[in-house]
């Protein structure tokens, strides 16, 4: 085996991490906060520049032949960050169902990602269904589309949808038009933007269904993998930033006329946090390896692995970064506590913990090692 | 970045996993399947049957009789021999002393031990804690004064396994109490039929004697049995605790333990809530997993001739953490099946019948080898500069 990540993948995420210093901040991010539409106009054309747009996808679909593990680098740094510019709600997740559906329609959409000009998002669940994505509550009745999703992440101005339904027990990608919908849009955990989004006998016309059956099971059976890991890479991120920040108060911090590092107890609680970033960061290599393997077993035990894994941990260093900063751990004041959102927000979506636990109870055996 | 074994790994792997099928004793598979312990008959037979193939001493360079494998190797040794049902091999020579000696010794000590660790004829022990001197190891007394031929050895060791079934112990003994602590301390191999010493049995929680003290009364230890020179007993310890990683976080043993747990649940009779237990073991799984590619991380760094990094500190805390986890969980899940303590029949399931024994052994593993809390002061100082 070998864990070294290749020379292009550190070139991406250093490009990455200077970027967001050089761009990004905590006053930028409060008041990112406050707006409604999360897209900042001069960011995402950088970011397009950088080349984040093409990264996800294969040559052959118009990108630049990235993998996960470059993209998962990509979005540890936003994370660490705090940055809430939706590129993986609006680039990577649309994109990449559309590659996994790989019709020519959706190609061509793609291409449309990648130029920077499309205005998607996925609107994959509801509060029915709940993590059960294969069989949502929407349905579509011969060219009438009814039902709602929630929790769309749509960065607050997405002009176009893509929603699973049901057709006849079936289930199908669709594109709605956003304005065919009614939108109610609101902040989420994190500080970015969704929307619930009702879909009142919505006029479907062929050239809006993107897939069906299996193809569509398939397709977003795939996304859901690549997503799972990226939510780890973003509360990897996450957490590596409070892990540091904590161990650095730690130090300057002064109580009964010591740093309070010099307290046992404060000792183990750093050291038990520094061990968990440290198999995080296992876990998340290995889960940024396999979950865009085709092979569909290796896939789901990486991702559910891992997404149980992160839901556990990384939020137990986050609760551990506010205990140990005590009282303004827990204001809107420092960044800390916005982490802390940010590392919950990001364990609860594509599946909670318990969804995981039960999930990968149910995957099929394998030797160790294998 | 690549996470799978090589073909050629792949094969090797096939390869142990084939010899230990055929090779494993019928009793040590019967031991094991139930988690019972093997005894010393039986270990001794299983480390001789190793040593005999060349496969006892895995870390030590092939000059000193080592396979000459990779870390990777050594690995996925450890994984099929944990699989097939086999114990651990005892650290006390292989993975102590023997390294201890091939770094430090002389050449006459090398010639005289090396060959009874590598083929499994010596057992050794540990003589390291003593009633005052447990976390606060340095504060040790054992003395060893030196006198024209001989060192005459008086003191007591403590929490000492094997001390009964024991050739040679391997001791840390006090040879200067004018000096700091750690300089007066003094690396000597002891023969455990030498007069004077007496070996107490202390039976632990699992019902078993693993552990013993050990009582000096004027023994004599020929002088050549001192290693390197006199004082260098401390840093000759310190050399032992950064000496291999790869396996100290038992995921091997951890893997094994989980496939027994989920066959017992499986052929589990019907009051047990079988999905409730399959999520159990489903979140011990995921934890395993963490361990294992944290440690798969070690061992790749180790095979590339990197020096351990930052995600090798925590395996042995993480590691043994685990152990009682999923011991606990076997208890428990067990439920009044595991209310068994000598049950000449099975009552329900045999693995939930003895999942005490091991549930109570493995008390033991967060405190030996340096506490899980001395391991966090230590890392707290040396990797978090705190």
């Amino acid at each position: 085996m070998e864990f070294n990540l290749p020379e292009n993948t550190t070139l991406i995420a250093d490009t990455a991490r200077r970027y967001l210093k050089d761009n990004y901040s905590f006053e930028i991010y409060r008041q990112h906060i406050e707006q409604q539409n999360h897209v900042d106009a001069s960011r995402w054309l950088a970011m397009q520049e950088l080349g984040w747009f093409g990264l996800p996808f294969a040559e052959s679909s118009g990108g630049f032949g990235g993998t996960l593990l470059d993209v998962a680098m990509v979005v540890r740094e936003l994370g660490a960050a705090l940055c809430l510019d939706p590129y993986v709600d609006m680039v990577v997740a649309p994109g990449k169902l559309l590659e996994y559906i790989g019709s020519d329609a959706s190609l061509a959409m793609l291409s449309d990602v990648i130029d920077g000009r499309a205005k998607l998002a996925c609107a994959l669940y509801d509060y029915h269904a709940g993590n059960q994505v294969l069989t949502p509550s929407m349905k579509l009745n011969g060219k009438r589309l009814s039902g709602q999703k929630n929790f769309v992440p749509d960065g607050g101005f997405a002009d176009t949808l893509l929603a699973t339904a049901l057709a006849d027990g079936e289930l199908v990608l669709l594109a709605v038009p956003v304005a065919d919908c009614e939108t109610i849009r609101h902040r989420a955990l994190d500080g970015g933007r969704i929307a619930n989004v009702l879909f009142d006998e919505v006029e479907i016309t062929d050239g809006m269904i993107l897939a069906r059956g299996k193809k569509a099971e398939q397709a977003l059976s795939m996304l859901l993998a690549y997503l799972q890991a990226l939510d780890c890479a973003r509360m990897y991120g996450a957490a590596g930033a409070l892990y540091q920040r904590t161990l650095e108060y730690a130090k300057t911090r002064r109580q009964f006329g010591v740093a309070i590092g010099g307290f046992q107890i404060i000792q183990h609680y750093l050291v038990d946090m520094f061990i968990d970033l440290q198999q995080l960061e296992s876990m998340l290599l290995m889960v940024a390896v396999k979950a865009e393997s085709e092979d569909a077993s290796r896939r789901e035990r990486a991702s559910t692995a891992a997404k149980a894994y992160y839901a556990d941990k990384a939020v137990r260093i986050a609760q551990q970064a506010i205990q140990i900063h005590g009282g303004v751990g827990v204001t809107e004041e420092l960044d800390i506590g916005h982490y802390f959102r940010l590392v919950t927000h990001c364990s609860l979506t594509h599946g909670d913990r318990a969804h995981h636990i039960k999930r990968f109870a149910g995957l099929d055996e394998v030797h160790p090692g294998e | 970045m690549n996470l799978d074994f090589t073909r050629e790994e792949q094969e090797f792997q096939q390869s142990i996993r084939d010899w230990m099928q055929t090779n494993v004793p019928d009793d040590i598979k019967r031991c094991s399947a139930v988690g019972e312990m093997t005894g010393k008959e039986l270990q001794q037979k299983w480390e001789r049957l190793l040593g005999g193939q060349g496969w006892l001493a895995l870390t030590w360079p092939e000059q000193y009789g080592g396979p000459g494998w990779t870390a990777t190797q050594r690995y996925i040794f450890d994984l099929e021999r944990a699989m097939a049902g086999a114990p651990p091999t005892s650290p006390f020579g292989v993975a102590m002393v023997g390294p201890v000696l091939y770094t430090f010794g002389s050449q006459e000590q090398k010639d005289r031990w090396l060959p009874g660790i590598v083929s499994g004829g010596t057992l050794w022990c540990q003589g390291y804690s003593e009633p005052n001197a447990g976390s606060d190891l340095a504060s040790l007394k054992t003395r060893a004064e030196r006198k024209e031929d001989h060192y005459l050895v008086n003191g007591q060791k403590i929490w000492t396994t094997q001390a009964h079934w024991a050739d040679m112990m391997f001791c840390l003994v006090r040879t200067d109490s004018t000096v700091k602590q750690q300089k007066g301390i003094s690396f000597l191999l002891i023969d455990m039929k030498t007069p004077g010493i007496e070996v107490r049995p202390i039976y632990s929680i699992d019902g078993h004697h693993h552990l013993n003290e050990v009582y000096f009364t004027d023994v004599r230890v020929p002088l050549e049995n001192l290693v390197g020179q006199e004082g260098m007993g401390w840093t000759i310890a310190k050399f032992l605790l950064t000496h291999e990683r790869t396996t100290i976080a038992g995921v091997a043993d951890s893997h094994h333990e989980i496939s027994r747990l989920k066959k017992a649940v499986a052929e589990a009779p019907g009051f047990l809530d079988k999905s409730q237990a399959r999520q159990r073991i489903a979140e011990l799984e995921i934890e395993l997993m963490a361990l294992e590619y944290t440690n798969f991380r070690t061992v790749a760094a180790t095979d590339e001739g990197k020096p351990f990094g930052p995600e090798s500190s925590g395996l042995k805390i993480k590691g043994t953490e685990l152990q009682q986890k999923v011991s606990q969980a076997m208890v428990e899940l067990g439920g009044m099946m595991s209310l068994t303590w000598d049950n000449p029949e099975t009552v329900g399931s045999n693995v939930f019948n003895r999942a005490t024994r091991r549930y109570n052994f493995l008390r033991a593993c967060t405190i030996y080898g340096g506490s899980n809390e001395i391991q966090k002061n230590v890392l707290a100082k040396m990797l978090l500069g705190l």
